[in-house]
């Protein structure tokens, strides 16, 4: 999304919209194009459709929200360690 | 030419003092020394190079008389190697030192100083040089008394009483080295150490030889400063002119650590010495200590020169405890250590006197600041200061290596590991001047400064430099070193 | 006469001219000083092309024999590309005028490169030790209170590092009698059959390949760096900790446990982290678990992987600390929450910025692509299921914080209002060339895979599916990140410190001791007091002995001396016959 971003105005609302959808539309068609072109697996589970795409996602979503969630533990104000 | 060679080499300074002396005015006496010197020097590598080529010791037979009767000169590769530090140290302090003795003595008896430096240097090589137990004493001698006028030759009169001191505790030293000599003669009717070390074979359990070995390890330990019998080499070196400290910093204390070793190896034998006497046991702890005690003490001292004195004391140490090993490794570690030490002490020692006259004190709190003002001088102090702590690719390194390495090699953990802790001692009094000098604002009412004679400041890079060279091709002091232990170690056993 | 120079040059150790060259550099001054410090690494780099792949040089030393220059594949590849880091770094830093960062830089550089064609441990330790007494100085010349001390924090775990290697070098030489350096640890590969030596040398190049738990020299001290600083630290120490690994530790199987573990945990850090220079460190840790990961499986494939990962990642992290650097440098600044939508001032440096954010994500075209797929192959070939899944999670958190985190929340997002200047010139030429660099690799691998270690029987874009699936990978994370930002989910930048291992040496040993000498004041003020009596009579006794007025340091009368002496004496006579 980011490479997009140099193109248009990255603040307007519209943009950004068309961005994520486009950047969608991108992504349902790299799941068809995984089916016709078709491609060899290690592992048994690599080769369902979309397992790429999916576990990508699920990773992005899980390490931020952990993130999210360590910073309450890790958080201390800037200034911590010369106090 | 070259049979005449290991005579020449005491002949040379023997012939050019009396010179000296004859011409009177500084600098013809000055040329004839720097003169002297680099023939010294060269005929020092000659010999070098033909026993190392040859690979058996050169034995010169004085007046043509065949030992064990005559008098042998006799130049292996261990003798040889010390000619070459003597004589290169010489050389270079010598040929620095006009310039800056005219601070230090009238110009009028600059010939005396000159005539004396040779005569103690001739008493110095020929105590190197000799085969004969009875020459060692009596070139001892000539150079301890030399040395005395020397010393004395100090501005203050605290010179005086240093150099009586010296005096009275090298005169001490030069007599229980007699009466050993003595004590061995009566023992075995032999002055020849070729000779001795023969007849001394299966005399392990003489009670008169046991003596001879007492007096002889206990005269050379006086003589070359070993802890606790050290107490007269801070002051002598502290109060003498400064290019007289370089020059007995870096010659006299190392010969005598020469004759403890000739007479250990070479005469007495490490079957006697060490499997029978177990003089390991004496030294070893006396080395030690004085590695931590003499650091110790340098951390404390508030004075340039009595802290670099000190620090000697504890480098001392660390050659002594090489010895007590009685290893080839350990006594290799001890040789280079001696070479190294040489030529770093008599480096700082130049860095010194090049203080003394640019800041006109060697006071450590009136050296704030200067790193900025003499950057040349102080970056040779540097230089020689890494190579005391034994900061790898100086040549410092090289000694702690091969004695860590023997230590080891002996199985003696804890010593290898007080070799390492020591060495943090010397950081610390390295340390306290380079952050006074480079890391201080200079005091605000501090006075100008004069500038040094390019000369001086020119030799101690010399030695710097030296320190540098010889700390990444640590071949070729090494080589030799191991040479001149593996022959004392196969000659001995 | 030409051919016996050329020989004798070739002789030379690597390295050896560019710290040589540092030492002139203090005589000049201004642009004359900064043009030699480029010309330097180039001069170096022309030394380079001398050597020939299996010379050796060797050097009679301390007893033993020392082969200070070794010339082959691994090292002369390591080698090439730390050259083309000293060049860039120097280029980009051309704008310096600091004697201090000059000088530091080039002997730091050529300490590396010197490390690299070591061939015994001994001369390793030395270039070791240099690295890090040398590297330290581009940290403190950010002359800060707080660079000063995270660069202390910094020197002492990397001399510590020198200290084990040294400890393990000489245990290993009394275990084996040699010092070459060459594999270490055993065929099986196993920790648990090496010696004492072989693991303490391990830990010493693992403290310097930022190991979990001893990693965080790397996060504290980086963005303290300067500038210029920074881009040139991020080359050296960790890929010479690299490569000293897959020289020594080859196919050990601890290591694809440690890495796994680098590549996962500074994800979560470099989410919330706030300074972009620090989000950069965690991520040039996450990178150096992949080549761990290479390392310890050990084969063929997977040490090429290693290798080239290291090749391609010095280039594109280079090149995006030099991004972040020329952020800082306009705008004083690399926090994210205080930047933001800077592409309207910086247009060419935030698009080299992205180049280096997607090689390092690895998309197909792009360098981190081509090195990265040999290290995940030969893990899927040794049919390690876990971890693959773990390198292949942390690829996609790669491309969250590296892919877009760091361009994102400086180049666009929030406009921050900051109007600054492009990047000086030379600053963008490093860049620009950084840039063609990722793209050339990564569109033209092959000249890469020549410079391998060993033979490379593989093309990347041979396999239409691979590609596929890796641009599937990073493109729904890409739109994970849509999704959380429309959706408010994706946690907001704040200005922050975020605790890290660095807490337990930074404030708990501190409190620790604090509170021991709390406890020794208060509540058994008796035991305190006799500690510290004791301690300060054992001090005064020292000093006693040994200070200016001690029995040691003064001055004796003479009788005294001569006295003395004749005890000593009479002592050792009475040792001699008592015996």
């Amino acid at each position: 999304m980011n490479e997009g971003a140099k193109r248009g105005m990255f603040e307007e609302p519209r943009n950004v919209d068309r961005l994520f959808w486009g950047l969608a539309a991108v992504c349902g068609a790299l799941v068809v194009l995984e089916l016709i072109v078709g491609r060899h697996a290690e592992f048994p589970f690599e080769g369902w459709p979309g397992f790429y795409g999916v576990f990508g996602f699920a990773v992005f979503v899980t390490v931020v929200l952990i993130g999210k969630r360590l910073r309450r533990f890790l958080r201390r104000e800037e200034d911590y360690y010369d106090r | 030419m070259d049979a005449q060679l290991p005579a020449l080499q005491i002949v040379i300074p023997l012939l050019a003092a009396p010179l000296c002396v004859a011409l009177r005015a500084s600098r013809a006496a000055w040329l004839i020394a720097v003169t002297a010197c680099w023939s010294s020097l060269a005929v020092a590598i000659s010999l070098l190079r033909r026993v190392l080529a040859e690979g058996e010791a050169i034995s010169y037979h004085v007046g043509g008389h065949a030992p064990p009767h005559g008098i042998e000169l006799r130049v292996d590769a261990l003798n040889a190697f010390v000619l070459v530090i003597v004589t290169g140290i010489s050389a270079v302090v010598v040929s620095a030192s006009r310039a800056s003795l005219s601070e230090e003595l009238p110009e009028k008896r600059h010939y005396l100083y000159f005539a004396a430096t040779l005569l103690c240097m001739t008493g110095l090589l020929g105590m190197t040089v000799t085969g004969d137990a009875f020459n060692v004493f009596v070139f001892l001698e000539i150079s301890s008394l030399s040395a005395y006028s020397l010393i004395s030759m100090g501005r203050t009169r605290r010179a005086l009483t240093a150099a009586y001191q010296y005096l009275v505790m090298g005169t001490l030293g030069g007599t229980f080295i007699l009466l050993g000599i003595g004590l061995l003669y009566m023992a075995t009717g032999s002055l020849n150490m070729a000779d001795l070390a023969e007849r001394l074979c299966g005399m392990e359990s003489n009670r008169t030889v046991q003596a001879a070995l007492a007096f002889i390890v206990l005269g050379a330990s006086i003589k070359l400063a070993l802890f606790p019998l050290h107490i007269w080499l801070p002051n002598a070196y502290a109060f003498a002119p400064a290019m007289v400290t370089a020059f007995l910093a870096a010659t006299a204390t190392k010969v005598a650590f020469y004759v403890l070793v000739r007479f250990l190896f070479g005469v007495f034998g490490t079957d006697f010495a060490f499997d029978a006497m177990h003089l390991d046991r004496v030294l070893m702890p006396l080395a030690l200590l004085a590695m931590f005690s003499a650091s110790t003490v340098a951390i404390f001292q508030r004075d340039l020169r009595r802290m670099l004195a000190f620090s000697s004391v504890a480098q001392i140490g660390y050659m002594v405890l090489g010895l007590s090993f009685a290893s080839e490794l350990g006594l290799a570690g001890g040789i280079v250590h001696l070479f190294n030490h040489a030529v770093i002490k008599s480096c700082l020692f130049l860095v010194m006197a090049a203080i003394a006259i640019g800041v006109g004190s060697t006071n450590i709190e009136d050296l704030r600041g200067i790193g900025r003002r003499m950057p040349l001088t102080m970056a040779a102090f540097v230089v020689g200061g890494l190579s005391l702590i034994g900061v790898p690719l100086t040549v410092g390194f090289v000694s702690k290596w091969i004695l860590v390495r023997a230590a080891l090699e002996a199985g003696l953990w804890p010593v290898a590991a007080m070799i390492l802790a020591s060495s943090l001692l010397a950081v610390v009094y390295v340390w306290r001047v380079v952050e006074v000098a480079w890391f201080q604002a200079p005091a605000e009412d501090a006075g100008a400064l004069r500038r040094p004679p390019l000369g001086l400041v020119l030799s101690a890079w010399v030695l710097a430099a030296a320190a540098l060279v010889f700390g990444v091709f640590t071949d070729a002091t090494a080589s030799v070193a191991t040479r001149a232990a593996r022959m004392l170690m196969e000659a001995g056993s | 006469m030409t051919a016996s120079a050329a020989e004798s040059l070739a002789l030379l150790p690597p390295g050896l001219i560019l710290i040589l060259g540092a030492l002139v550099l203090p005589f000049l001054r201004g642009r004359v000083q900064a043009a030699l410090t480029l010309l330097l690494p180039l001069v170096s780099f022309a030394h380079l092309s001398l050597l020939s792949d299996g010379s050796t040089t060797n050097l009679e030393a301390l007893g033993a024999s020392l082969t200070v220059v070794r010339v082959d594949r691994l090292s002369l590849i390591f080698g090439i590309v730390f050259h083309i880091a000293a060049v860039l770094s120097a280029l980009y830093a051309l704008h310096v005028r600091d004697t201090t960062q000059h000088v530091s830089a080039m002997v730091y550089v050529g300490s590396a490169v010197g490390a690299v064609f070591a061939g015994d441990l001994v001369t390793l330790f030395i270039y070791w030790e240099l690295t890090a007494v040398s590297s330290v100085f581009l940290i403190w010349a950010s002359r800060s209170e707080c660079a000063t001390r995270a660069g202390l924090r910094y020197l002492v775990i990397q001399v510590g590092s020198g200290v084990l290697l040294l400890a393990g070098v000489v245990l290993h030489y009394r275990a084996t009698g040699s010092l070459e350096f060459t594999r270490l640890i055993g065929e099986d590969g196993s920790l648990a059959t090496a010696g004492p030596g072989v693991l303490l040398i391990l830990a010493a190049f693992g403290i310097k390949c930022a190991f979990p738990l001893m990693h965080n020299w790397l996060q504290d001290a980086y963005p303290k760096a300067t500038v210029t600083g920074t881009v040139f630290l991020s080359a050296f120490t960790t890929k010479l900790a690299v490569y000293t690994l897959v020289r020594g530790f080859p196919g050990t199987e601890a290591l694809i446990g440690i890495g796994v573990v680098m590549t996962l945990f500074p994800i979560f850090f470099a989410v919330i982290e706030n300074d972009l220079r620090k989000v950069l460190a965690y991520s040039l840790n996450n990178q150096l678990g992949f080549m761990v990961v290479g390392v310890g499986v050990g084969t063929e494939l997977a040490l090429n992987g290693a290798v080239a990962h290291a090749f391609v990642h010095i280039i594109y992290k280079g090149l995006l600390f030099m991004s972040m650097g020329a952020v800082l440098y306009r705008t004083q600044t690399s926090k994210a929450s205080e930047l933001g939508g800077l592409y309207r001032s910086m247009p060419l440096t935030a698009a080299c910025c992205v180049v280096g954010a997607m090689s390092i994500s690895a998309f197909p075209l792009f360098s981190g692509f081509v090195a990265k797929s040999l290290t995940l192959s030969a893990v899927a070939e040794g049919h390690h299921v876990w971890v693959w899944l773990g390198l292949l999670a942390a690829s996609a958190g790669v491309m969250e914080h590296s892919g877009i985190k760091i361009p994102f929340f400086s180049f666009f997002g929030h406009d921050s209002g900051i109007r600054c200047k492009e990047a000086p010139v030379h600053m963008l030429l490093a860049m620009g060339i950084a840039a063609f660099l990722c793209i050339a690799i990564g569109c033209y691998p092959t000249p890469l895979y020549t410079l391998l270690p060993f033979e490379v029987d593989y093309a990347p874009y041979a396999d239409l599916g691979h590609c596929l699936t890796q641009l599937q990978l990073l493109l729904f994370a890409a739109l994970a990140f849509g999704f959380l930002m429309r959706t408010r989910l994706y946690p907001p930048e704040v200005p922050s410190v975020n605790l890290d291992s660095d807490w337990i040496y930074r404030r708990w040993l501190p409190r620790i001791v604090r509170a021991v000498g709390g406890v020794g004041a208060e509540a058994s003020a008796a035991l305190g007091a006799l500690a510290g009596r004791w301690l300060a009579l054992a001090l005064r006794g020292v000093h006693l002995l040994h200070g200016p007025r001690g029995v040691l340091a003064r001055t004796w009368s003479t009788g005294g001396i001569a006295l003395w002496a004749i005890l000593c004496l009479f002592g050792y006579l009475l040792l001699a016959f008592t015996r």
